[in-house]
């Protein structure tokens, strides 16, 4: 009963999002976790590339990521696009801090929260993003959902508040390789597609992962198709 | 913003009626990087917690894929993981930093009618 229960309150939170998804700009990013692991130090380097009727828009951030205690890790990224015409080149600047709610497996599921800001580089626009991270294990397989609000401001842009909702279903298979399948949604924008991650350790801390999607936008007959890559080195 | 208030008053109603759950507790003590007792077996079907203790001078962390938990373990201090409702089974774990000798198992097994859960 007591699961019934959580899986409705799950269900709603899911219509809540996704119902009014409006989120600007690729819609497809990162899945996040609400784990924070202390002492983590890591390296990442991300890409997207989204093809549709008007052209390809590379996306690529390179970031750096440091947990201050068990609990809060902050990250910040450099981010590059190559926009429809061809040119790449500096697009703005992202700081985020990640926060572990609750220790895993403590509670019916895991929670965490998550406040980012970005700033576009050569004008005074501004995003501020948070949410709630979740993820519940169902014995091999985990359940994580990102549901974030937006909110834009700036010079050259209209202020307004957007929201956008991420979900990974995966099969912890092995630790190298760990079949997923990922929903996406953002402004007239609703994504599925396969997934694929796994995890190299290494001495001590260090490892690497990796994570792959391919995700098929259901907007309507228009091709709109995203290729989210990303490298974590852990140390 | 009234959706970001039902939100949290969601998030609320689900973590409320689990903080007053009793969890099991299971000790285990890391010492010159052996885990002690290296097997610890546990209730199938229900959430315990591990607390460990780690006596060494140097940090570890613990880490299972099967369990799907890594935790740092500080030196000289007390650290606890949750873990379950598991499957009757064998669960392994290593400590990173030590992956030869730091190893350990939880053996999952079905309890018997009327059998206490706690350690």
């Amino acid at each position: 009963m007591k699961t019934v229960y959580h899986l409705a309150t799950l269900l709603v939170l899911i219509y809540i999002n996704m119902s009014v998804s409006w989120a600007d700009g690729t819609p497809v990013d990162k899945v996040y976790h609400p784990y924070v692991l202390a002492n983590e130090r890591e390296l990442e380097w991300r890409f997207t590339s989204r093809q549709n009727d008007d052209g390809n828009v590379l996306m690529q951030k390179f970031a750096y990521g440091h947990a201050l205690s068990e609990y809060l890790t902050i990250e910040g990224y450099i981010v590059g696009e190559r926009d429809e015409v061809g040119d790449f080149g500096l697009h703005g600047y992202e700081i985020e801090a990640r926060w572990m709610l609750t220790d895993q497996g403590e509670l019916w599921a895991d929670w965490g929260t998550l406040l980012e800001i970005a700033k576009e580089q050569g004008s005074d626009n501004f995003e501020l993003t948070t949410g709630v991270l979740f993820e519940k294990e169902f014995t091999r397989t985990s359940l994580t959902l990102n549901a974030l609000l937006v909110y834009e401001w700036g010079k050259n842009i209209q202020d307004e508040f957007e929201t956008e909702f991420r979900l990974k279903y995966r099969y912890r298979y092995t630790p190298a390789f760990q079949p997923a399948i990922e929903v996406y949604t953002g402004e007239d924008f609703v994504g599925i597609g396969p997934a694929f991650m796994g995890i190299q350790r290494y001495q001590g801390q260090k490892q690497l992962k990796w994570e792959m999607a391919f995700i098929a936008g259901l907007n309507g007959d228009a091709k709109d198709h995203t290729l989210r890559f990303a490298l974590e080195y852990e140390f | 913003m009234l959706r970001l208030l039902v939100l949290i008053l969601l998030v609320n109603s689900v973590a409320c009626d689990e903080l007053f759950a009793a969890t099991a507790e299971y000790k285990i003590q890391l010492k010159g990087h052996l885990f002690y007792p290296s097997k610890i077996e546990i209730p199938a079907g229900q959430k315990v917690k591990l607390i460990i203790q780690n006596m060494d001078d140097t940090p570890e962390e613990f880490d299972s894929f099967s369990l799907n938990r890594e935790k740092v373990l500080f030196p000289n201090k007390q650290s606890f993981i949750y873990i379950g409702p598991l499957k009757p089974g064998i669960y392994d774990f290593f400590g990173e930093y030590n992956p030869n000798s730091a190893q350990g198992k939880v053996i999952v097994v079905k309890q018997k009618q009327g059998e206490p859960n706690v350690n």
